[in-house]
């Protein structure tokens, strides 16, 4: 379906649909004939009125008036619907390139690149090569068509007059020529200081407690001010520069309506010409005005189209950083994960610096370490949602590029601390673990039926009504400990969460998500930290429970929380990119090294309940230090 | 000409509710608020209307006039002053239309200028607690492309709508001046024009409500998927996410095909009906002869009424576009008005008494911040769950305990961020509620771990609305320690066209993005030194520096805590070493309190606590 990226230029999308775009032409040839008939038979319609050129019938004249007039009506209505809708159909395919396209491009281009830029070239850039592809197309076969066939109507009245009308033509070549270049530079200075005004307001947003509690109020309202005012000038500077381009375009038209009128004037009264033609060719001239002015217009689409263009091309050249492994899948994986010297780099910082871990089949590791020691990234690379070297990670013996990507995910669950939830019902958001689920906006789409737009694509399709989730949904949400939080909610596993799962709780949020990992039956679980918002007491009861399911499972667990760890088969100690310990909890204690550290600086929860619990005590007992304690 | 581009952001559900209106009394209303100051542009535009289309109508009765007496009459002489006064109509049309737009920008452009003042005044207005749920980008919008369509509105919307009828109104007027059974032949097309209209205008309203709602699912759907990019790629959902793409996309696209036919119909009808409605009148004028023929006064009515009819429907051929530009810009006002609507004022000057009568201070203390039992909770989620404390002046107290214990939320109920829902705090006897707000956060100020800082100069920073001269800020930057990065920054002597040579002309990118954080945090307590506050409050950062970079703050700390009253959310061994009184909190209670020395011989949470303290430090 894609079009290769070599051929790829601004009309290859819109190429695939010449077919109806060159019957759209042909219309426009047809109704731009037709349209400037009219005038013809107007003026012969005065001539027959008064006698002259008795020709044809004035009843003939306005009959064939009518059935030109209708004919011209058909031809343009289907060059419009034509062209536009092959341009709409040509967005629908770049829209859809674009997305599929981003889809496959690796987490790290998202972290280089903005959403917010990349969100603006798929809606504000499609849409203005769309503009260019629709209103675009159409003018630049339309102007030209129409000028050639009102020069060709003139010269058969008068070629000398028309010589004299089509005079100021030149100068508006010139004049369009200056105010385009005026404009760009108007325009220019517009966005400038949009983005300048924009930029405050964004700072302004963003330390609004600043704002408050250092009562800056007044500061910042004086600067905002300054930028509004700044760009209400550059607004003014645009809009005068506009202001002038209409009247100078429409004057300059009407000096060819002056020297007709003088010019043929004259000839109208010497009788080298008819009062009808006279008529007729006025008519001409008129027509021409609409698009002379819509000719500039026509130049800027095209101009802005472009440069869209060039945004969303860099964006489809992107190649993924990430390829496709092209071994074959493996048949049965038993989930025997090997790291061997794993080198991670990023931005040019090392993150991993020769990591080696061997994960057995059925075993727990628990990987330790402060934030920003690699844990994470350890994690993604065994995902390859980061890119690894060759020879450094394998799965089942197998080199993991080597894999195809869908079949090396397919095999891993993974539950991250950041729980991203898609808003939709929470009995999809589980489904999608193993491929099912919508991410369709439900509550959208009902609201759209609610306005009566909705079309038969986007009806709202309950998954979890009637006969109740899948069964892996529901056990994958009781092993996650969410069978309480559910029968809380009136709407259980139908409740629509809402964007990015607003409308749940940080540890609600996470219980989702590793329902979800839970759901893929992987092989290989990774849980990256995916209780910490979770109180140590229902994370005790969730890991109690989830024995059972890494049982026959090669599970790798980071967490902050020693009593999380403290059961692993083996825990791998994380520091500066680099292994530095790995062993069981109790050899490493004894070992008296890092994790060692780190467990008595991270006080058992069970110790630390039982402190909180005697300082209470000891707190009422005193008759509370501050007084108005309860 | 254009078919209509609704250019439709991701947005809230809410955004999507009122659609497809392109009038609106309410909005309009509301919108005149911001129009009226500007009156006098309205009234020069007003009359400057009526002047540019009066100089083009006049041009086809010139015509007239130049085709009766001249043309059919075979008179050369006077034409030249036809011909000149047609010219002078030219150029005064050009000179009055100039004008007319430029007045009508002008209005236009201040009263949008006045409104995104007023909506940036009334955000900025707003508690903590409107921010929290407010995304930034939402907000932006509101400033930024709701009021651009609204200046579109203006630009190219309801005035041009306004005149253009004006000038339709005229053209009819005129056309019954010269001839009355002509006019009314040309009134047979009307029944069409109007079912034509009618068509259009519904089938618009239908599509441009259809494309707007499934654009912002679509961006919504499109923002999901960017944002949750991890997850799409591990559990593989590429292809399926593609499929629901393309149903979005695909009603996005079928959306439009109705407002196309519509455009279509009306730009090709209007001209159809025109060439329609000269025909009529021809065919009326040749019955109405009969035998006989047309005389030069009656040829020249039918031309000059030909070049009236051209102009009469011009006007009604891109009345597709600028319909869409009033829906947008109703659209635009009403996300806007919901917004002006929506009222949560920041800490509103006593507010109605407590829930729960606050005890009296206790007597005979010289507590300068007091908490009497304090409750807060977020949602149904309780944080900070009776807390008592007080802070004596001159002294410091330490706060300490877990993420989540509620410490923060401690220092934001004392600025009043967020009112306290039950109990009271006291600065010096009196409620914070009963306190000015300006008062309060003038005696009170805060440092946070995240330093924000805004663009432009250190001397802005530090300063920040402070009236004080530059030495007293350079001063402060030297005392807190804050002047070795600067100095570094500086031009080397000798050379000082490269930077600044001076340190508080040091330049503050976005954020200060070019300062580490470490150097970030001393120029906020550099900051908080110039404001001499009466009351600091100190959140520590969590952040791990470099040593050197520690030991600076350390004494950049001390140096700002020197004879202050001051509470802190310590991290810091030494901070909390120092301090008066020690507090440890636990989910939203304090489980412990006393000094350093009580509390580790207590061996309690806190000689547990200080342990870590005592291994990181």
């Amino acid at each position: 379906m894609r079009p290769p990226k070599s051929a790829l230029t601004v009309w290859t999308y819109l190429g695939r649909y010449r077919g109806p775009i060159a019957i759209g032409i042909a219309m426009l040839v047809a109704t731009n004939a037709l349209s400037l008939s009219i005038p013809h038979f107007q003026g012969e319609m005065v001539d027959a009125l008064k006698g002259d050129h008795p020709a044809r019938s004035v009843p003939g004249l306005v009959w064939l008036t009518v059935a030109l007039a209708a004919g011209f009506a058909v031809t343009r209505v289907a060059s419009r619907i034509l062209i536009f809708n092959a341009a709409r159909a040509a967005e629908f395919d770049l829209r859809s390139d674009l997305f599929g396209h981003l889809l496959r491009l690796e987490p790290a281009f998202y972290r280089k690149h903005p959403t917010g830029d990349t969100m603006s070239r798929l809606t504000n850039d499609v849409q203005t090569v769309r503009a260019m592809w629709g209103a675009g197309v159409l003018n630049l076969v339309n102007t030209p068509l129409f000028y050639l066939f009102a020069l060709v109507m003139m010269l058969q009245v008068d070629p000398l007059l028309t010589l004299w009308a089509v005079l100021p033509y030149p100068t508006i070549v010139v004049v369009g020529r200056i105010f385009g270049r005026r404009i760009y530079t108007n325009s220019r200075e517009v966005q400038a200081r949009l983005g300048g005004m924009s930029n405050q307001l964004q700072e302004d947003l963003g330390g609004i407690h600043v704002i408050k509690t250092y009562g800056l109020e007044d500061l910042r309202r004086k600067s905002f001010l300054a930028s509004s005012l700044r760009l209400l000038d550059a607004n003014m500077g645009l809009a005068r520069v506009r202001g002038q381009l209409v009247p100078v375009l429409g004057a300059l038209s009407s000096f060819g309506t002056v020297i007709v009128l003088w010019v043929g004037g004259h000839g109208v009264i010497r009788h080298d010409i008819s009062l009808g033609q006279f008529t007729a060719f006025l008519g001409y001239l008129g027509m021409m005005v609409w698009p002379t002015v819509a000719l500039g217009w026509m130049l800027s689409l095209l101009q802005r189209g472009k440069a869209s263009w060039s945004r969303i091309e860099d964006l489809l050249r992107q190649e993924p950083g990430i390829a496709d492994g092209d071994g074959p899948a493996l048949a049965d994986v038993r989930g025997d994960v090997e790291i061997r010297d794993l080198h991670v780099e990023i931005d040019g910082r090392p993150i991993l610096d020769g990591v080696s871990l061997r994960l057995a089949p059925g075993t727990v590791t628990a990987i330790v370490g402060r934030t920003g020691s690699g844990k994470s990234t350890l994690v993604d690379a065994l995902c390859r949602l980061i890119e690894v070297p060759p020879g450094t990670v394998f799965l089942d013996g197998r080199d993991i590029r080597s894999l195809p990507l869908a079949a090396l995910r397919g095999a891993i669950g993974y539950a991250p601390q950041e729980a991203f939830l898609f808003s939709t019902a929470i009995a999809d958001n589980v489904a999608m673990g193993y491929g099912a689920g919508s991410a369709l906006p439900r509550a959208r789409a009902e609201e759209l039926e609610r306005a009566g737009a909705a079309t038969s694509s986007m009806r709202v399709e309950a998954i979890a009504e009637g006969s109740g989730p899948d069964t892996r949904i529901r056990h994958a949400a009781d092993a996650a400990g969410l069978g309480r939080d559910l029968a809380a909610m009136p709407d259980g596993f139908a409740t629509v969460v809402g964007e990015r799962g607003i409308t749940l709780s940080g540890g609600q949020r996470q219980r989702v998500a590793l329902a979800r990992a839970l759901a893929s039956a992987p092989r290989v679980l990774l849980l990256d930290d995916s209780l910490s918002s979770v109180d140590a007491e229902t994370e005790r009861i969730i890991l109690e429970r989830l024995k059972d399911v890494m049982r026959d499972r090669t599970s790798v667990l980071i967490s902050h929380r020693v009593a999380a760890v403290k059961g692993a088969d083996q825990i791998a100690v994380v520091d500066a990119g680099r292994i530095v310990e790995c062993g069981t909890h109790d050899q490493l204690l004894a070992k008296g090294g890092l994790y060692a550290d780190l467990y008595a600086s991270q006080l058992d929860p069970d110790e630390l309940a039982a402190r909180v619990h005697r300082a209470e005590e000891l707190h009422l007992a005193e008759g509370a230090v501050g007084g108005g304690a309860r | 000409m254009t078919t209509a581009t609704a250019t439709a952001p991701a947005r809230g559900p809410v955004a999507e509710q009122v659609l497809g209106k392109a009038y609106d009394l309410r909005l309009m209303q509301r919108l005149w608020r911001f129009v009226r100051p500007h009156w006098r542009l309205l009234l020069l535009t007003a009359f400057l209307t009526p002047c540019t289309i009066g100089f083009q109508l006049a041009q086809p009765y010139l015509l007239k006039l130049g085709v009766a007496h001249h043309l059919e009459v075979g008179r050369a002489e006077g034409l030249e002053r036809i011909v000149l006064a047609y010219l002078a109509l030219v150029a005064l049309q050009g000179v009055s239309s100039f004008f007319e737009q430029v007045s009508l920008q002008l209005l236009g452009q201040r009263s949008m200028h006045d409104l995104r003042l007023a909506i940036y005044d009334h955000v900025l207005r707003q508690r903590a607690a409107f921010f929290d749920r407010m995304p930034v980008g939402r907000l932006m919008t509101r400033m930024t492309n709701d009021i651009e369509s609204l200046n579109e509105m203006f630009a190219s919307g309801v005035v041009t709508l306004f005149a253009d009828f004006g000038k339709m109104v005229a053209i009819v007027v005129i056309m019954l001046f010269v001839d009355v059974p002509m006019t009314l032949m040309m009134f047979l097309a009307f029944p069409f024009l109007f079912l034509l209209i009618n068509y259009a205008r519904n089938a618009m309203r239908r599509s441009f409500r259809a494309i707007r709602v499934r654009l912002a699912a679509m961006n919504a759907f499109v923002q999901e998927h960017l944002s949750g990019i991890r997850v799409v790629q591990l559990f593989r959902r590429e292809t399926v996410a593609l499929r629901e793409y393309n149903e979005l996309n695909a009603g996005h696209r079928d959306a439009y095909l109705e407002s196309i036919r519509a455009d279509a119909a009306m730009y090709a009808g209007v001209e159809a009906i025109a060439a329609l409605a000269f025909a009529g009148i021809v065919g009326w004028v040749a019955y109405s002869l009969g035998a006989s023929k047309a005389d030069g006064e009656l040829a020249s009515t039918i031309v000059m009424f030909l070049a009236l009819i051209n102009q009469f429907f011009a006007p009604v051929k891109d009345l597709s576009a600028k319909y869409a530009v009033m829906q947008g810009a109703m659209a635009a006002m009403e996300r806007i008005v919901e917004l002006l609507d929506t009222d949560e004022p920041d800490a509103p000057e006593a507010t109605a008494a407590p829930a729960r009568p606050a005890l009296p201070p206790a007597p005979g203390t010289d507590a300068l911040v007091d908490f009497q039992d304090v409750h807060f909770a977020y949602g149904a989620e309780p944080v900070l769950r009776g807390i008592s404390l007080e802070v004596r002046r001159g002294s410091t107290v330490a706060v300490v305990g877990a993420t989540g214990s509620g410490k923060s939320t401690l220092i934001k109920l004392l600025t009043r961020l967020y009112e306290t829902q039950s109990g009271a705090i006291r600065i010096g006897g009196r409620d914070v509620r009963e306190l000015p707000v300006a008062e309060l956060r003038r005696r009170v100020t805060v440092v946070s771990q995240d330093v924000f800082l805004f663009r432009g100069t250190v001397a802005d920073n530090v300063a920040l609305g402070v009236d004080v001269d530059p030495r007293t800020l350079e001063e402060a930057v030297r005392r807190v320690g804050a002047d070795r990065c600067l100095v570094r920054r500086l031009a080397p002597d000798g050379q000082g066209t490269t930077g600044p040579t001076r340190m508080l002309d040091v330049e503050v990118s976005e954020r200060g993005n070019n300062f580490s954080s470490g150097e970030k945090q001393l120029l906020a307590f550099a900051r908080a030194l110039v404001r001499d506050p009466e009351i600091l409050i100190l959140d520590e950062a969590t952040a791990h520096v470099d040593p050197e970079a520690e030991e600076l703050i350390e004494r950049g700390v001390a140096e700002l805590m020197r004879g202050r009253t001051t509470l802190v959310i310590a991290h810091r061994l030494s901070t909390i070493r120092n301090a008066d009184l020690i507090v440890v909190m636990d989910h939203g209670k304090i489980v412990e309190r006393g000094t350093h020395d009580e509390l580790v011989a207590a061996d309690g949470v806190y000689a547990a606590l200080e342990r870590t303290f005592r291994r990181a430090g």
